[in-house]
């Protein structure tokens, strides 16, 4: 539909009397991105945390995609061949042949991870339901154990009543110097309390509580050792994780089995489930095969994997658990 | 012409009185005409009660009791008054709570601390027409001795504790009068603040309230506030006793200010002066020296401090532990923390009622807490405070609104009301407090928060004479006056720490309320002695 031509209101070179009190501004809307940011992160030696949040979410994203995409191929799958509920043949395509090994590699700085230390105890608060005790971090908390100085207390919130004595002592005997909170580089504080979602609070001020199992065991892997850079083995990781609480531990028993069979498969390929090193996703889908019962019903793949796993030695806080 | 004129005006005026006044005339008159048509009415409504009165001995007011006769009948409680009674005829003695007259019948509440129960007088053939009216007229407050059976009710009675029955009196007798103007009523006393202000309703204000505390205390909150207080002073003996302590008494007249010296009240002491404890804490000291090993006292303690707060009191009763350790007085915040979580859980599981009914008139979250209870260390609390934006000295005390803050941030981060907050700065401690050994900035000393307000505060004490000595100097103390302080360490002592709280504070935070005096039963302030 044709539109009518209005001429300019005001003609385009009209010179504004600035004045000369004010500074002038170069334009921040002409200045590209790329160049501000790499900048930015030159000048300080470090990544803006904005820029960090960013690709976070830009991460986020991904893995959501990458989810999405497996699950559309599952069900793809599933139309076809009604053996197979899940698709795993994206795994293949990212694993290196290096060898394996499973101590965890990477430095990771506190500092960088968790902001600048204040003279104060980084107290990590976890809250769960001892009706459901998570025993991946309870695993993930022995492994940060032999990496830092980690000052371990277990609480019980007054809304609950009657803790089993074995949920008291999960974090293990208490450490000799627990009376000088500042000798530890790290406080791991797990309270017993009557919550419908496991909860951890990290900084009150500048992060909201993380919710989930599943998401506070990225949380503290990452203190542990550094997300691959890559997204797609990260994704991949995160996707087990997934699987593993959401379909393992939650799931239907038909559920699991389908499960149990991609864990074969993905095992069969590779040593670890996300490739060539130990990962979360071996940690998550180990404790929560344990947690469902099904640990000696399975297929040779993952029994030859849960051997390895057990070899580790981190899991024996889990195992305790289950007797 | 002017005179005639006046003259007229006069006569006007006259006239016009005189008409008034006939007026007037007319209707005293007609008033005297009521007045003695009433008189008559009421000689004869009178006359008709004495003439047929059929339940003339079922009511009255009786001799005063002066133990003429013992009585074996038996009063029922009125909080036993459940449906297994319904139809048994019972005697019980209780106060006239409300009184709701309703032509032939009369309703009655009838109470006894904070239990109460609906009462019927109805025409009937067991009760007449005067005696409905002689129960109408029981001003408030009176207390009556009543026979009545217990019939269950269809609906519920919402407004009654014991909502399954009503009493059908058939006996009331008035066994001591309440004047008929109180100085405050009850229901306004518990009406929650700013519903009064709503509806229009009157609230009670805390200083009326506190002057006619008889009768405040009658209220169901109050009640309720000091059974409640009454469970933790329990709790606190019993637990402490099973852990081993030993409960002394120490003497609240003294010769020589406890602690520091300001703030303490001065008494005359026959031909010298003395004054009250401001803390048993010396004599703790002393038992503890003394091989008591562990022991605890309860008692009043007593501030000369002119502050005039929600939370200060000149008089209170102190709840004191101290006791010997072994290696590291952590042992004795773990003792005082254990205490306070068995009190805590005491009061959650035992006093729920009480605390329900304290929440209708002052609602607060429920009390949280954690078990072992959380330690946090000063500097950690200075970080939480800088991260939200306080900027304080290293060595400097927490102010008041400083503490509420880290309250609230504990809260969030821990979601607990009650932590210990451990190793202040030396500095800010009294001279007889244990420094830090690996930093001589900090000592070993302790308080413990309850929503975010201070109810103790306690350390590790020197127990060496020569550093004792030292640190009074320090403190630029007169030795002279803390000798025997001083002496008391001199033939061996076991190192020890103890600790002291408020027992109004403890309840005044646990129930979330916002007044000490609510929680003090007689409470003494700067500006209240009486009653």
């Amino acid at each position: 539909m044709p539109m009518y031509q209005v001429k300019p209101i005001c003609g385009s070179h009209i010179k504004t009397d600035l004045p000369t009190c004010m500074y002038n501004l170069p334009n921040v809307h002409a200045q590209p991105g790329s160049m501000f940011t790499s900048e930015h992160a030159l000048q300080n030696g470090e990544v803006d945390p904005a820029v960090k949040a960013l690709e976070a979410r830009q991460d986020e994203i991904m893995r959501k995609l990458y989810e999405l995409k497996a699950a559309v191929d599952g069900l793809a799958k599933t139309v076809t061949t009604p053996d197979a509920d899940l698709d795993l043949t994206v795994s293949s395509t990212f694993c290196s042949q290096s060898p394996s090994s499973t101590t965890f590699k990477g430095v990771t700085d506190l500092d960088t991870l968790l902001g600048k230390d204040l003279g104060a105890l980084r107290d990590i608060v976890i809250n769960a339901n001892p009706a459901q005790p998570p025993l991946t971090l309870l695993v993930l908390h022995s492994v940060l154990c032999q990496r830092y100085r980690v000052l371990s207390t277990v609480h019980v919130h007054s809304s609950v009543t009657n803790v089993p004595p074995q949920l008291l002592s999960c974090l293990g005997p208490r450490h000799a110097d627990s009376y000088a909170r500042q000798m530890f580089q790290l406080g791991f504080t797990l309270i017993w309390k009557d919550v419908p979602k496991l909860q951890m609070k990290f900084s009150v001020q500048n992060m909201c509580p993380v919710e989930g199992e599943a998401n506070v065991a990225r949380f503290l892997f990452k203190l542990l050792s550094p997300y691959p850079s890559d997204a797609a083995p990260a994704t991949l990781v995160d996707s087990w994780v997934d699987t593993a609480f959401f379909q393992l531990a939650e799931g239907s028993a038909k559920e699991r089995a389908a499960v149990l069979r991609a864990l074969n498969s993905s095992l069969g390929r590779n040593p670890w489930l996300a490739g060539p090193e130990f990962s979360l996703a071996d940690i998550a889908c180990y404790c929560c095969v344990l947690q469902s019962g099904s640990a000696s019903s399975t297929p040779t793949n993952v029994q030859r994997w849960l051997k390895s796993c057990e070899n580790l030695g981190h899991f024996s806080p889990a195992k305790l658990f289950l007797q | 012409m002017t005179k005639d004129e006046v003259q007229g005006a006069t006569e006007e005026e006259q006239q016009a009185q005189s008409k008034k006044g006939l007026k007037k005339q007319q209707k005293e008159a007609e008033k005297a005409a009521k007045k003695a048509e009433k008189q008559a009415k009421l000689g004869a409504e009178q006359q008709s009660t004495e003439e047929d009165d059929f339940a003339k001995d079922r009511y009255g007011v009786p001799a005063m009791v002066q133990s003429q006769q013992k009585l074996d009948r038996v009063l029922v409680r009125i909080q036993n008054l459940t449906p297994e009674k319904a139809d048994q005829l019972i005697w019980l003695r209780a106060r006239i709570h409300t009184s709701r007259a309703k032509g032939k019948q009369c309703f009655l509440v009838l109470r006894q601390q904070q239990y109460n129960v609906q009462a019927l007088v109805a025409v009937g053939d067991r009760a007449s027409k005067q005696m409905v009216k002689f129960a109408a007229n029981i001003t408030k407050e009176s207390i009556v001795d009543v026979e009545a059976s217990v019939r269950k009710v269809e609906q519920k009675i919402e407004s009654c504790s014991q909502q399954d029955v009503e009493l059908h009196i058939e006996r009331i007798f008035v066994i001591s009068q309440a004047e008929p103007r109180l100085p405050l009523q009850l229901e306004d006393a518990v009406r929650p603040d700013g519903e009064g202000e709503e509806e229009g309703r009157a609230t009670v204000n805390q200083d009326t309230k506190l002057d006619n505390r008889v009768i405040d205390l009658r209220t169901t909150t109050s009640q309720a506030i000091f059974r409640l207080q009454s469970g933790v002073c329990q709790l606190f003996r019993d637990t402490l006793t099973k852990k081993g302590f030993v409960e002394i008494q120490t003497p609240k007249i003294i010769s020589a200010a406890s602690e520091g010296g300001a703030n303490v009240f001065t008494v005359s002491y026959f031909k010298t002066s003395a004054y009250l404890a401001q803390s048993p804490q010396l004599y703790k000291q002393m038992c503890i020296c003394a091989d008591f090993d562990k022991v605890f006292c309860v008692g009043p303690v007593f501030r000369a401090e002119d502050s005039n707060t929600h939370r200060h009191l000149t008089e209170f009763v102190g709840l004191d532990i101290e006791m010997a350790f072994s290696y590291h007085y952590h042992e004795v915040i773990d003792s005082i923390t254990e205490t306070m979580v068995q009190i805590f859980k005491g009061l959650r599981d035992n006093f729920q009622t009480e605390i329900q009914t304290v929440n209708k008139q002052y609602p607060s979250e429920p009390f949280k807490f954690l078990e072992p209870t959380l330690r946090l260390e000063y500097t950690e609390a200075l970080a939480m405070l800088h991260e939200a934006g306080v900027e304080m000295g290293d060595e400097e005390d927490l102010s008041t609104p400083n503490e509420k803050l880290l309250g609230r941030l504990v809260k969030e981060k821990y979601d607990t009301d009650f932590y210990v907050l451990d190793k202040y700065p030396l500095a800010v401690r009294p001279f007889y407090t244990m420094p830090d050994p690996n930093n001589p900035k900090y000592s070993n000393s302790y308080d413990m928060f309850m929503r975010g307000e201070e109810i103790l505060s306690g350390a590790q004490r020197v127990h060496d004479a020569q550093m004792l000595t030292d640190r009074a100097i320090h403190h630029q103390i007169d030795l002279e006056k803390i000798k025997s302080y001083i002496d008391s360490f001199r033939y061996g002592a076991p190192p020890h720490g103890g600790g002291g709280i408020g027992l109004e504070r403890v309840c005044m935070l646990y129930l979330g309320l916002h007044n000490v005096r609510q929680t003090s039963m007689f409470p003494r302030d700067p500006k209240r002695l009486t009653p």
